[in-house]
């Protein structure tokens, strides 16, 4: 843990986010930690417990969803010897190790229906009962559940029991994907470049502001991490110490241009071939136009056109800078 | 769903989208401001409109603004002139801003990057695309105040 901040960023929503982190850590409250993956879910988490009075205590992670169901219950409650085929010894599950901490159930939206009812006991009683055992025992566990999944429509769906889901989110934390806080990204990419020079110390790479743009372009369906893994992985094949728009995987540098112009589809009355390629035509102009301030020689020779062949398109089309006829989709 | 003073739902952790807020159109073309309060408000949003910077600050001083569409190139003071200013001032420094830029026009994308911009939208502004980013940043603005009445009940 890097100490305080944990987040990352500067947007006004991860400052507020920091500073509910810290009021909740001088709390036991449970807690639930919602976003798409990547997002930094389990990092809220260990600040919570690193914040909290709990904090030189363990910090116990289970995934849900990686752990096959049937083993899932004897891994966080534990078993008696004998409890079933191949418990050959008694064994503590994730909540006799968290004793005194935290526990993480992360994906919790996969947990099976039984084992959910369990779970909700524990929230309520604050004791558990290992599997095959007679008796329950007293934990002292703070519970921090994270999720990617839109838990109230699994609550519609009846796949997540709804008693549960409010005993989980006493204190809801929504972790707000990297793409409606892309000011943040300029700050995160130079931390994780920080982060990964430092293990090449012999040469520190470095991003053009160009890329940047095209980073900061990008969706990120992966999130922060997708950031990280890209950065980190930049840092390693980098040939010249730099990170150039040319160097940038080919779906992150392209994205700009294709998100921007649309496909023209086949409508049920058809495509009229001749408006959309005059469309294409008009926008490739206006964009030379742009780019020469206005100067026709300049513009003409960028689009390996003769001066005289661009000035007789622009007549026949009207097509000045910043008028081009819009199409049905565009407004201005 | 319960609303608090300001007509943002309280309590809601749903992903869901969102209306809710008032979107300031700032540009100094008038036909350009007309056509974008008109789609705004018929698909919903409460709308306010600046022909120029100054204007633009004027407005956002004296109403509650939830995010901002703002045009790069006006006389006088350009669209980077009210980022900065918007920055500058406590009241207004958290307001995300919607920038409209020309495609692949890189300089303004440094520079809005630099200043703090929310998103920029490309002229020609594609409908789908300004509905959805709009409300994008007033979803966030929404758990923002979410938050800071959660951060109020935590003892």
């Amino acid at each position: 843990m890097d100490g305080f901040p944990f987040l990352i960023g500067q947007h006004p929503l991860i400052q507020k986010i920091q500073v509910l982190i810290k009021k909740v850590s001088s709390t036991d409250a449970t807690v639930l930690v919602m976003g798409e993956s990547g997002t930094g879910k389990e990092l809220v988490a260990r600040a919570i417990h690193a914040l909290s009075t709990r904090g030189d205590r363990p910090f116990i992670p289970v995934n849900c969803g990686a752990i096959p169901a049937e083993l899932l219950e004897s891994e966080i409650f534990g078993h008696e010897r004998g409890a079933f085929t191949g418990a050959i010894g008694a064994r503590a599950g994730m909540f006799q190790l968290a004793n005194g901490g935290t526990i993480f159930l992360d994906e919790v939206g996969e947990m099976s229906p039984p084992l959910q009812v369990k779970l909700l006991r524990v929230l309520q009683d604050r004791e558990i009962r290992p599997v095959g055992a007679d008796r329950t025992m007293k934990v002292d566990v703070r519970v921090i559940a994270a999720t990617n999944k839109d838990l109230q429509h699994e609550v519609d769906r009846n796949a997540f029991r709804e008693d549960l889901f409010y005993r989980l989110q006493v204190i809801p934390i929504i972790m707000p994907p990297l793409r409606e806080r892309r000011s943040d990204i300029p700050l995160l990419v130079e931390h994780f470049l920080e982060k990964h020079n430092r293990k090449k110390p012999e040469r520190t790479v470095q991003i053009t502001e160009e890329a940047m743009v095209h980073l900061w372009e990008y969706d990120w369906p992966g999130n922060v991490r997708e950031l990280e893994n890209l950065l980190e992985r930049m840092v390693i094949l980098s040939e010249d110490a730099a990170i150039r728009v040319e160097t940038l995987p080919s779906n992150i540098r392209s994205f700009i241009s294709e998100k921007r112009i649309p496909k023209p589809s086949l409508t049920a009355s058809g495509l009229d071939l001749n408006s959309a390629v005059e469309e294409f035509e008009n926008r490739l102009i206006e964009e030379a136009l742009r780019r020469t301030k206005g100067n026709k020689q300049a513009a003409a020779r960028l689009l390996g056109l003769k001066r005289t062949t661009l000035v007789a398109k622009l007549r026949r089309r009207k097509a000045v800078p910043g008028t081009v006829q819009p199409s049905q989709n565009y407004l201005l | 769903m319960a609303m608090d003073e300001n007509g943002y739902r309280t309590g809601d952790t749903r992903m869901d989208v969102t209306n809710a807020g008032r979107v300031l159109v700032v540009d100094d073309d008038k036909h350009a401001v007309e056509i974008l309060y008109r789609l705004l408000q018929k698909e919903g949003f409460e709308v306010l409109r600046a022909q120029s910077g100054k204007e633009a600050l004027a407005t956002v001083a004296a109403e509650n603004v939830d995010v901002i569409l703002l045009d790069v190139m006006m006389p006088e003071m350009d669209g980077f002139a009210v980022c900065e200013a918007l920055r500058a001032a406590e009241r207004t420094r958290e307001i995300p801003i919607i920038l409209l830029t020309a495609k692949d026009d890189m300089e303004t994308r440094v520079l809005g990057m630099k200043l703090g911009v929310s998103e920029f939208l490309t002229k020609p502004i594609n409908k789908r695309e300004l509905f959805t980013r709009i409300r994008a940043q007033l979803h966030q603005r929404g758990l923002e105040h979410g938050i800071v009445s959660l951060v109020d009940r935590v003892d």
